[in-house]
């Protein structure tokens, strides 16, 4: 039979305190413990920390986080769908290329202005007046 | 609505859905950030960001287990990876961890939360699971991902150090 340490009666009483199984007997445990001045001192002071932890519950704050998390979402959210007009603009522009190749085919002054037209679009959807001065801009001296 | 009704739901993507979970379980996980970070502040990012990795992988989760559960482990995920870049800095002053039943002197609560303090991260937070939260070895041995053994030995040393800061002072 395996010779019962302090540590393993220690952790096996810990177990039955905590209302679990123990690795060994009640009765391979009592005897060590009757003979075990340690034990029986660790014991008295696991009691104690029992008693103490038994008293107490860990505090539920007040908070709110829904606000911010809610923000996050969307910001998320529209983050996911804000590539798709460049692409569509990217496309129309790799469209527009592949018909200027072609040899010998005039399509007309409409054609012609199509960049231009995606270019005002681009300015659109980003928001920006390209002719806008940006007086914030300082030559480094 | 329950949760499963919520879960479902934000599966279909109805966001607003969502709410209900935050709602529901914020104060329970800002607890039990607090317990592994020491700090309040911290907690409430680890939290905020779980919350996300949660609406973000919300299709994955397995009905089976219960949603607090299921949101616990990437909490713990969130906590870890702050714990390994910033250090406890909130001072212990008063008690934010730990609230005490009548006849327990504040001055007792403030002296549990210190020696909690000087536990790492992993041993407070299986005190506070074990403790306060009434989880079986079992229990922990799935929240934590870890074996029923080493639920046992880290409980122990947990115990074992928390005593040596407290018991002395507490004239056993």
């Amino acid at each position: 039979m395996k010779e019962i340490t302090c540590e393993d009666v220690l952790m096996s009483q810990m177990a039955v305190a905590d209302g679990e199984q123990p690795q060994f007997s009640m009765q391979q445990l009592s005897t060590h413990i009757a003979a075990c001045g340690n034990c029986q001192h660790e014991l008295k002071q696991s009691e104690a920390l029992d008693q103490l932890l038994a008293g107490h519950t860990l505090s539920e704050p007040r908070v709110d986080l829904w606000p911010a998390v809610e923000n996050r979402i969307a910001k998320r959210t529209s983050a996911a769908f804000h590539w798709r007009p460049f692409a569509l603009i990217g496309l129309l522009l790799v469209v527009y290329k592949l018909l200027e190749m072609l040899p010998a085919r005039d399509l007309g002054l409409a054609f012609k202005l199509v960049p231009l037209v995606i270019v005002v679009l681009l300015f659109v959807l980003i928001r920006e007046n390209p002719f806008r001065i940006n007086t914030e801009l300082v030559l480094e001296r | 609505m329950d949760d499963a009704e919520a879960i479902e739901r934000c599966q279909q993507g109805e966001q607003e859905c969502f709410r209900h979970l935050v709602e529901r379980y914020q104060k329970r996980a800002v607890a039990h950030a607090t317990a592994i970070l020491f700090n309040r502040d911290d907690a409430d990012d680890a939290v905020q960001e779980a919350f996300i990795d949660a609406f973000k992988a919300i299709g994955t989760f397995d009905t089976a287990r219960t949603f607090y559960q299921w949101f616990y482990v990437l909490l713990r995920n969130r906590c870890f990876k702050l714990t390994a870049k910033r250090r406890p800095t909130q001072s212990l002053d008063e008690s934010m961890l730990l609230t005490s039943q009548s006849g327990i002197s504040g001055e007792t609560t403030l002296g549990l939360e210190k020696a909690l303090h000087s536990l790492t991260a992993e041993e407070r937070e299986i005190v506070c699971l074990k403790y306060f939260d009434g989880l079986s070895y079992d229990e922990l041995a799935t929240h934590l991902q870890i074996p029923r053994g080493t639920v046992m030995s880290r409980l122990f040393n947990a115990r074992r150090r928390l005593q040596r800061k407290l018991v002395p002072e507490q004239e056993v």
